[in-house]
């Protein structure tokens, strides 16, 4: 038996009340006296105090020893407490620690900018201790739960990049196999080893069948971990989107003659000699529309491939004489396993992963895709390239 | 075209040295040469002379890049077609650098495969010289 994976965000885990203990607390201001006063209130909870008397020594103290918390003094010689939280927030970013402000009286023009400038909270001179020590407190509790929570995303992305590695890999290793098996499958249906009895013959298609849709489903899964991990980017190069659809438009019709379908292309504007794109991630594109069109029209109908060139774009069209996609249905079509109430008409499968591979294809491209129906029955799905 | 040749069929995994082996049955009456892995690939081809060489891209000892410029470099005429579970491009492309006269994708239905591998010999063996006569 393998280990246990880690739980994620086990060690992330915080107890707010203990991350404040002994917190480091960095207390500005230009007067000694308040110094004192504050010093006075915090020390007896246990805090650890370091004291700067301007903006500019904030920020070496800050940079020396980076503080759980600053009480930060607006009105100071040279550059006041605004400038100096709006400096540590450009410096230290997410990671900055929570300042709070001191304000003379509790003027709603000071609050309004210290607030703006980062800051996250502001203390009003005179200082009452249960309210200095409360809100201190409550920002510290704040902070370590922010950090808990940075850390658990942390883990829970690392977790997920794994697990998209190892999908991938499994997903690698299963194809090589299942394609056998399919094709062994398909050979025998084909007598190669002897001619079978009706009962054969039937076992035999119902193993094509299966290894079929396992091969389409680890096919599509292994796209999916494969692009969420950002592992295969898109590499557009000059080639013939032209001389792609007929190649693509001859293998699918091998397949689809065995619904008694057709796939035409039908004469349109002719397309740009060269476009830019990766030809390997649009002839997925490609074949997914075609293979859907095929399984969601009745055996016997004829597909239809129609591009088109507008100024700046091109686009390929094709159209199924399918059922149609219901309107409310439409925004699944191109979600992660958002199938539709439509079926195959010839008893395949479908994971619901392939058009929305087909879609962060599209769009690493700069392209687009859609589908609508078209006036005469069926829909039409199509794909925009851009164009020079 | 019927193809009557020999052809030397490398690939490590043998369900696909077999189903392939079924495909080339196929397309005529081959007298078939297995290799399991990349280096035995080079050493059958010096040793048998065949028509034709399927490789596959991914073997170990010497994967198929490195047999396929083996072979070519020990016979520049040698006929070379890759098979691919990979779509990477930059791999076929590198491929048909090294003389591969194209590639199958062994992900593909056997009916494509087939007209693939049709389409490719018609390609390379146009004249009846080039299309031996069966074994004995």
């Amino acid at each position: 038996m393998s280990q246990p994976p880690p739980t994620p965000g086990q060690d992330a885990r915080v107890n707010p009340d203990a991350a404040t203990r002994a917190a480091r607390i960095l207390l500005v201001d230009d007067d000694r006296i308040n110094r004192r006063i504050l010093a006075g209130i915090l020390r007896p909870e246990g805090y650890e105090l370091t004291e700067a008397g301007s903006g500019e020594e904030t920020l070496e103290r800050y940079a020396a020893l980076p503080p759980d918390l600053v009480l930060l003094d607006v009105m100071m010689p040279g550059i006041d407490g605004f400038a100096t939280c709006r400096q540590l927030k450009e410096t230290y970013g997410d990671h900055c620690a929570p300042i709070i402000f001191i304000t003379a009286k509790s003027e709603s023009d000071d609050v309004v900018q210290g607030l703006a400038a980062g800051g996250v909270d502001y203390l009003p001179k005179p200082f009452r201790a249960k309210e200095v020590v409360a809100r201190i407190r409550l920002h510290l509790q704040n902070r370590a739960l922010i950090e808990a929570q940075r850390s658990l995303v942390e883990q829970l992305s690392q977790a997920s990049a794994a697990k998209n590695q190892l999908l991938g890999m499994a997903a690698h290793d299963l194809r090589n196999p299942l394609a056998s098996v399919r094709a062994l499958a398909g050979l025998l249906q084909e007598d190669v080893a002897g001619p079978l009895n009706v009962d054969q013959r039937d076992l035999v298609a119902t193993i094509q069948e299966a290894s079929q849709s396992m091969l389409t489903l680890v096919n599509e899964l292994l796209d999916t971990s494969v692009l969420e991990s950002g592992e295969v980017v898109v590499t557009p190069v000059e080639a013939s989107l032209g001389d792609l659809l007929d190649k693509e438009i001859r293998l699918q019709n091998i397949n689809a003659a065995g619904k008694g379908q057709r796939i035409v292309l039908a004469p349109g504007e002719p397309l740009p000699a060269k476009l830019r794109f990766d030809p390997d991630k649009l002839r997925q594109v490609i074949d997914n529309l075609l293979t859907n069109a095929c399984k969601f029209s009745p055996p016997g109908s004829v597909i239809t491939v129609r591009p088109s060139v507008a100024p700046g774009s091109c686009t390929v069209a094709v159209q199924d004489q399918g059922p149609g996609i219901p309107e409310n249905e439409r925004h699944k079509l191109f979600q992660d396993f958002g199938r539709t109430s439509v079926r195959p008409t010839g008893g395949e499968k479908s994971t619901g992963l392939g058009l929305a591979i087909c879609r962060r294809i599209m769009v690493a491209h700069g392209g687009s895709i859609g589908a609508e129906p078209c006036p005469g029955g069926g829909s039409s799905f199509s794909f925009t390239l851009p164009a020079p | 075209m019927r193809f009557n040749g020999k052809i030397l069929l490398a690939d490590d995994e043998a369900h696909i040295r077999k189903f392939v082996g079924l495909l080339l049955r196929k397309v005529g009456s081959p007298t078939l040469i297995e290799a399991g892995d990349g280096q035995e690939a080079v050493d059958l081809y010096a040793r048998e002379n065949p028509d034709l060489v399927l490789l596959d891209v991914s073997m170990p000892v010497l994967d198929g890049l490195q047999a396929l410029d083996r072979i070519r470099r020990g016979d520049p005429d040698a006929i070379v077609i890759m098979l691919t579970s990979l779509t990477n491009r930059q791999t076929i492309e590198e491929c048909l650098r090294l003389g591969a006269v194209g590639y199958l994708r062994k992900d593909l239905t056997h009916p494509e495969l087939l007209a693939e591998l049709q389409r490719l010999i018609d390609e390379n063996f146009d004249s009846p010289e080039t299309n031996p006569p069966p074994a004995p």
